[in-house]
């Protein structure tokens, strides 16, 4: 007894305080050391801010380079670049019709870094736009809007709608010819829109032409409404993938292959059924029963949460799904260092509101919807857009078939897969005649 | 008590609406409200109410500077003048399409951005604008100096004689 006193007296020493300080400073800040064990690895997506998002466990069949091929997450940190990029370039960027241009020239001459910072934000931008798309393409063709993914696949077009109106404010800025003319042909599409079509146009550009209102409406909705409103959907798009269950994985990934003994099913097929979607469907799901109290484990089901020996597919989130983002991550920063550095962000001559450039080109990803413009204003620009954003958010809640899950191509659904690869060829040969096959006054030539 | 009684027998056979539900309602329908005043006033608030741009009604300069055969772009006001032997006009150069500025050409109208083709009247010949190129009502002002009011569109071949 009066030895541990004497001990405890030692401990709160001043010199003892001195020396313990770093160490409680670092236990203060991390909660435990590196994870050596199971106990460990669970623990860094309970400790950790910024590893909280992931599941304890993660399937391996969400781990397979080729399912996903990381596009969701290349969108993801090619947004953070950009709001990088983006934050740097704004102490730089005046939005105002007589600066504007100049101040991009100003990054040439009188920025450090300003021109390779310019590129990337501009190949981040086109980046996106392409990630995105292919991300969405992604998801239609591994049949992964299927119930209890629906919601998702709307949000996700959303972030889609987000991403391109994102790219297209953003092109405004430099106020350069491409910028002045993309955003009076943009603002005249929006009028065409029925009823509140002229009233959206006013509100749009805040006068009646194309000027300096215009100019900080665009900038103020580029650099702070849109991101926050991408920032919001992201959250929720990834908060719903934990909450729907993971990632999509077709029906027999949950079998065990063990050696010799026959597979062991570990759970009924759709079984990873997350919270909402039993919460919704009843049976099949929980029984909930009013006025009983429930733990998390009576609402979480599926391989997520298994405890003990039950055999499963899945494997720690740390360090397996941590390497995994980490390899798209630098691969993603990799690619756009790269590309920046070689080619330099287009900057057309300053504007003269009396010469477009003949012919008057938007960037790549618009030029689907500039050449179907020039057959019809309305029906180029917004009804044919419109309908096909409206089927898109409605997919999930149309097709609703359950087979085919999770696998690409599946030969259960080759409807559907059709019709969205005709959707996208559509898409694509539109852009293709956009970019090549249109000269001097939008006539059709070859380039060949 | 009667009060309660009273309640009751006009609901008819329905269940008694109870006061919790009655303020539930209130309550929500306030914050509904609410809302939707605040949003219909950040739309008041982000619709100008005044506009910096070109004024509609502007002088261009005195009849003698557009001799007889000039077709020419004013790039500022967006008008093109014409004046044919006496006869002048203003017509606007203003894509009815998309709004790009279109070429002035003495065959007519070209728009570089989706290849609309108009005549030397405006009227379409080509491409996808619905509209022909409107003129503008062109006054001689007091002072001698012609002057083009954007506000007021005039039928096409109406034309101003000096």
């Amino acid at each position: 007894m009066v030895y541990s006193m004497s001990e405890n007296k030692q401990k709160n020493s001043f010199f003892s305080v001195i020396k313990d300080f770093p160490a409680a400073v670092w236990s203060s800040v991390f909660r435990h050391n590196l994870p050596h064990t199971d106990l460990g690895r669970s623990q860094t997506s309970f400790t950790n801010f910024f590893l909280h998002i992931h599941p304890v466990k993660v399937h391996k069949h969400t781990l397979k380079p080729w399912f996903t091929m990381g596009l969701g997450l290349i969108s993801l940190f090619l947004f953070l670049i950009l709001t990088v990029t983006g934050v740097l370039l704004m102490f730089y960027y005046v939005p105002s019709t007589t600066q504007a241009y100049d101040r991009m020239l100003d990054l040439r001459g009188s920025v450090a870094f300003g021109v390779f910072l310019r590129n990337m934000h501009r190949w981040s931008a086109h980046g996106m736009v392409a990630a995105v798309f292919l991300h969405m393409c992604r998801v239609f063709f591994t049949g992964s809007y299927k119930k209890p993914r629906e919601f998702n696949w709307v949000i996700g077009v959303l972030l889609f709608l987000v991403t391109l109106f994102l790219s297209f404010t953003g092109y405004l800025l430099p106020w350069d010819q491409l910028a002045f003319w993309a955003i009076t042909v943009g603002t005249a599409i929006a009028g065409y829109a029925p009823v509140v079509g002229d009233q959206m146009r006013f509100i749009l550009l805040g006068d009646t032409t194309v000027g300096q209102e215009a100019l900080l409406r665009f900038y103020v909705l580029h650099v702070a409404v849109l991101p926050l409103v991408a920032a919001g959907l992201i959250a929720i798009h990834f908060w719903r993938i934990r909450k729907d269950g993971g990632m999509s994985r077709p029906a027999d990934a949950d079998v065990i292959e063990t050696n010799g003994a026959a597979p062991v099913e570990t759970e009924a097929i759709p079984a990873a059924a997350p919270v909402m979607a039993m919460a919704a469907a009843g049976n099949g799901g929980i029984d909930f029963i009013e006025k009983r109290r429930y733990g998390v484990q009576g609402l979480v089901r599926g391989p997520f949460t298994k405890v003990g020996n039950v055999p499963d597919n899945s494997v720690y989130s740390y360090p397996n799904l941590l390497l995994a983002e980490l390899f798209v991550f630098i691969l993603t920063v990799l690619g756009v260092l790269v590309i920046s550095f070689f080619f330099n962000a287009p900057l057309e001559e300053a504007v003269n509101v009396l010469h477009p450039p003949n012919p008057a080109k938007a960037p790549w990803y618009f030029l689907g919807l500039q050449e179907m413009v020039s057959y019809s204003a309305f029906w180029g620009g917004v009804g044919v857009p419109g309908i096909e954003v409206l089927i898109l958010l409605l997919v999930p809640y149309i097709d609703r078939g359950q087979k085919g899950v999770g696998k690409w191509f599946a030969k259960e659904r080759l409807l559907a897969n059709t019709l969205f690869m005709t959707f996208v060829v559509v898409n694509i040969v539109l852009i293709i005649i956009g970019t090549f096959f249109r000269g001097q006054n939008w006539e059709f030539v070859s380039p060949f | 008590m009667s009060d309660k009684h009273n309640a009751h027998d006009s609901e008819g056979n329905s269940e008694p609406i109870s006061r919790r539900k009655v303020l539930a309602w209130l309550t929500s329908m306030g914050i509904l409200g609410s809302g939707i005043v605040t949003l219909f006033s950040n739309l008041v608030f982000i619709k100008p109410r005044a506009t910096y741009g070109q004024p509609s009604r502007f002088a261009i300069g005195t009849p003698n500077e557009f001799p007889p055969g000039t077709r020419i772009a004013l790039g500022a006001q967006k008008v093109a003048v014409v004046r044919e032997g006496n006869k002048m006009a203003a017509i606007s150069i203003t894509c009815t399409h998309l709004g790009c500025i279109v070429g002035v050409a003495e065959t007519g109208f070209a728009c570089p951005c989706h290849g609309s083709r108009f005549d030397q009247d405006g009227n379409v010949t080509g491409g996808p604008a619905p509209k022909p190129l409107p003129w503008f009502e062109l006054s001689l002002a007091p002072n001698g100096q012609l002057e083009v009011d954007k506000s007021k569109q005039i039928t096409a071949g109406k034309w101003f004689t000096v």
